[in-house]
């Protein structure tokens, strides 16, 4: 199936003034300001198919928002290539445009003093939309949405979780094909995070949109995204499935044991006690040199226990360890 | 191309019905700017009397042909900063990241710019200048002609434009230099003074850069002098400056989006 | 206790020092005010027009000169401040803190200052004087009895804003009065035009009014229109104002402390 965005080779670079410090610093920065360039962006190639949602992950300064906003149309990237839908967003904006729609969960677009219909509407005149698409439209996502309640309400009185849904209504009213969610969640409660991960899932399934997402929260990846796309000093560091990523970066299980009774020799080959609370002990074992039921009878056999349980890892421990492993040299 | 002048007709008058709404959500905090900017060009053109009287006219200005003068300055300036407001926060906007969102939408920039804010409270600064100039007239001995009213509607529209393309222009600079230049009340303390005040008083050189580098001398003083016969320190264009304006005002308008439009280029958005 | 206000205006004065580019285009704005009011001035006096006149054109020129240069030293962010605060509900918890707010304020205010005195006063000067020569004093003397007037010039100012600030407290809808009173102060100092030339009428009343003592009475002792003796009345004249203006911002602050502390907000 062909790609929906194609980028090869991207590279942006930014020029950096150092200020320094002190009276003395000032005047000096004042006069002379020094200069360093440095790449955001250090040669990022991926490549993303329709109906896909995508998680794009990595710590603050990473060059995430910089790539997104490259692929956006709102940076211009020093080299490298950007196809979106076929087309590049630096020579031909509005076309790719049209086809984007984009959330910055930080900076809303809707006017802060007017009602959430007002925004909408001009963005119905922005972007071109018929009446009667844009009434159907609007009534559906008002109904997934749950927008009803606020619709007449000025933007200014919205809770964040009611604004982020006026948000993200207004960045689906042009009915884009492919929707760029920056941060969607940041500060919200648990039932608005609910309601916006159970539109994204809608949306994907019932008009195929591709989503790209960047968070920091790791629940949104595990429970949205089907790929996810690890970005560490403006390099991708992993790309892939969700479980063959946690599986390669987190070889460990933990198996936890609570013991009758207090034993003195717990030690077992092929595993290490990294934890013990009273009657408690954590064990840890590589998966390749031993499965949980081997090492399970091996100690049942050792000591009186009472209660077993074997923890998986999960995709916080994967990315932990991913920036842990190119963190800056 | 008519469908397309329909959708920016469209946008921008949505863009102007939304401004004006969100400025009467606080209609009270007009009042300051009530107060203020009366005060401020009164006194400006009661200064103005204050040397005259005392001394002689300037350069061969009288009081009254410095009224009329004031009054078309301040007027160009009042329907500018109805209209063109935005360009002031050019720089703001770069460093914030401000044209994102514009970018974001299938429409041009620099329209999105201008059109997505109409100033309404501008319309107090047009309230003075309306004023001073209507008792300029009538003491000047302005003639109300269709023909006179008509170059005053060209007049007006070129000085509009050169307004227009000077802070588009400066507000450009931040592309480049990534910083908030405060430019805005170096221009304005520029225009204010070489379009409310005979340019003449300046040395030649002064008149020299206002008149063919930085047109600003096009905006009021030249039309004015024209209209009242005054001297205008020896600047003979044929023909008017009713169509020497408007022409100066498009090729800076002109210039000043094609600064703009590679100025973007260099855009970075900033934040995270 | 002192050190804490030192602290507050050194770090005013570093953070100003940072910020190249505004810094030129506050000169270069400066500067062309300046140029253009001189102009003014000397197309006024042009022919021999004026020679009657108890001030020259030197003496316009240094006024006008020093006049602008001390505006942009007299800065007085405490109206904004206050207003803002007070705008966004700060001053609530600002009142709690443990020093004096109007003192922090002023402490802010003096740090911007001294940092204006160097990157914007001296500059204006010293491009002013490329094109009109440097603005003399009158005589020494006329120079050592500036100064301390300027203080009491920028007490009066200083105090004036931050009444103006208060108002915010009672009537905030009404936006930022500060403008306003800007824009009297601008006309009724004789900032842009000495009050000596203005029509008896308005010269007498504005002799009962604060204005005046802060723009015109330091600039004429400067250029020499004021007399030793006169330029001492006259200082005993701001210093009175700035008695009363004071006592007026105590009352009001305290009212308006009182006032919030008990609304909460």
């Amino acid at each position: 199936m062909e790609a929906v965005i194609e980028v090869k080779d991207l590279v942006k670079e930014y020029i950096i003034v150092k200020k320094e410090s002190g009276l003395r610093g000032s005047l000096k920065s004042l006069l002379f300001p020094k200069k360093t360039k440095f790449n955001g962006v250090n040669g990022i190639s991926f490549s993303i198919a329709p109906g896909e949602i995508v998680g794009y992950i990595g710590p603050n300064g990473a060059g995430k928002s910089t790539t997104i906003k490259m692929l956006t149309g709102i940076l211009h990237p020093t080299a490298g290539s950007i196809k979106v839908c076929g087309i590049s967003p630096q020579a031909d904006r509005k076309a790719v445009v049209r086809k984007l729609g984009v959330v910055f969960g930080q900076r809303t677009q809707l006017y802060w003093d007017l009602r959430l219909g007002e925004s909408f509407e001009l963005l119905r005149r922005i972007y071109q939309i018929d009446k009667a698409a844009y009434e159907e439209n609007l009534a559906v996502l008002t109904e997934v949405l749950k927008l009803h309640d606020f619709m007449n309400t000025p933007v200014r009185q919205l809770s964040l979780g009611q604004r982020m849904r006026g948000d993200i209504a207004a960045a689906m009213l042009h009915s884009p094909s492919v929707l760029f969610l920056d941060e969607p969640t940041i500060g919200l409660d648990a039932d608005a995070k609910h309601a916006i991960r159970n539109f994204i899932k809608e949306i994907n399934r019932t008009r195929k949109v591709t989503v790209i997402l960047t968070t920091h929260d790791l629940d949104d990846v595990e429970l949205l995204c089907s790929r996810i796309i690890v970005v560490n000093n403006g390099k991708i560091v992993e790309d892939g499935p969700i479980d063959s990523i946690i599986h390669k970066l987190t070889p460990h299980r933990m198996l936890v044991v609570e013991l009758q009774e207090p034993c003195d020799d717990l030690s077992t080959p092929n595993a290490t006690v990294i934890k013990q609370e009273g009657l408690k002990i954590w064990y840890q074992f590589e998966k390749d040199l031993v499965s949980a039921p081997e090492l399970i009878a091996a100690l049942s056999q050792k000591l009186p226990i009472q209660d077993i349980s074997v923890k998986e890892p999960n995709v916080e421990d994967a990315i932990r360890e991913v920036y842990k492993t190119t963190a800056t040299v | 191309m008519v469908s397309s002048i329909k959708h920016y007709v469209s946008v921008a008058s949505c863009f102007a019905r939304l401004a004006v709404q969100r400025q009467l959500e606080y209609p009270l905090f007009l009042f300051s700017w009530l107060l203020m900017i009366p005060i401020q060009y009164f006194s400006g053109i009661w200064m103005l009397k204050i040397i005259v009287d005392r001394f002689q006219p300037l350069n061969g200005w009288d009081f009254p042909q410095l009224t009329f003068l004031y009054g078309l300055g301040l007027i160009s300036h009042g329907i500018f900063v109805v209209f063109f407001i935005n360009t002031w926060s050019i720089d703001h906007m770069v460093i914030n990241g401000g044209f994102d969102r514009l970018l974001l939408r299938p429409m041009n920039v620099f329209f999105q710019l201008i059109a997505s804010y109409v100033n309404f409270i501008g319309l107090i600064d047009c309230i003075p200048g309306i004023i001073i100039f209507i008792y300029g007239c009538e003491i000047a001995g302005f003639e109300w002609s269709l023909v006179n009213i008509g170059k005053l509607i060209l007049v007006l529209i070129g000085g509009i434009l050169i307004r227009a393309a000077m802070f588009t222009g400066l507000g450009a600079i931040a592309f480049w230099t990534k910083r908030n230049g405060s430019m805005v009340s170096f221009a304005l303390t520029m225009l204010e003074r070489a379009t409310m005040y005979p340019l003449s008083m300046y040395p030649y050189f002064l008149q020299a850069l206002f008149t063919f580098v930085i047109p600003i001398g096009f905006i009021s003083f030249y039309p004015a002098a024209e209209f009242l016969g005054t001297d205008n320190g020896g600047l003979e264009l044929p023909l008017s400056f009713a169509l020497w304006t408007p022409v100066a005002g498009l090729v800076c308008f002109l210039l000043a989006s094609v600064i703009f439009r590679y100025g973007m280029k260099n855009y970075e958005s900033a934040g995270s | 206790m002192l050190q804490a206000y030192w602290y507050i205006t050194k770090m005013k004065l570093l953070t100003n020092l940072t910020y190249r580019f505004e810094v030129f285009t506050a000169v270069a704005t400066n500067l062309i005010l300046t140029l253009a009011s001189v102009f003014l001035w000397q197309t006024a006096y042009k022919g021999g027009s004026g020679a009657v006149e108890t001030l020259t054109l030197q003496d316009v020129t240094t006024y006008t000169i020093l006049s602008i240069t001390l505006s942009t030293i007299f800065v007085c962010g405490v109206q904004d401040t206050i207003y803002y605060k007070i705008r966004e509900g700060q001053i609530v918890t600002d009142f709690y803190r443990p020093i004096p707010l109007l003192a922090c304020y002023l402490a802010d205010d003096i740090g911007d200052m001294l940092s204006s005195l160097m990157n914007k006063a001296l500059p204006l000067i010293m491009f002013a004087s490329i094109f009109f020569g440097i603005p003399w004093p009158a005589s020494f003397q006329s120079f050592l009895l500036f100064l301390p007037s300027c203080l009491l010039s920028y007490a009066i100012l200083w105090l004036l804003s931050a009444l103006v600030g208060l108002i915010a407290f009672w009537v905030m809808e009404l936006g930022n009065m500060g403008m306003v009173k800007d824009s009297i102060v601008r006309v009724l100092s004789g900032s842009i035009v000495p009050l000596w030339f203005f029509p008896d009428s308005v010269q007498t009343v504005s002799k009962f009014l604060p204005f005046q003592y802060t723009y015109q009475t330091p600039l004429g002792i400067y250029i020499g229109n004021t007399n030793a003796g006169d330029a001492l009345t006259a200082m005993s004249v701001q210093a009175a104002w700035i008695v009363i203006l004071f006592l007026f911002l105590a009352a009001g602050w305290a009212r308006t402390k009182k006032k919030t502390l008990i609304q909460g907000g």
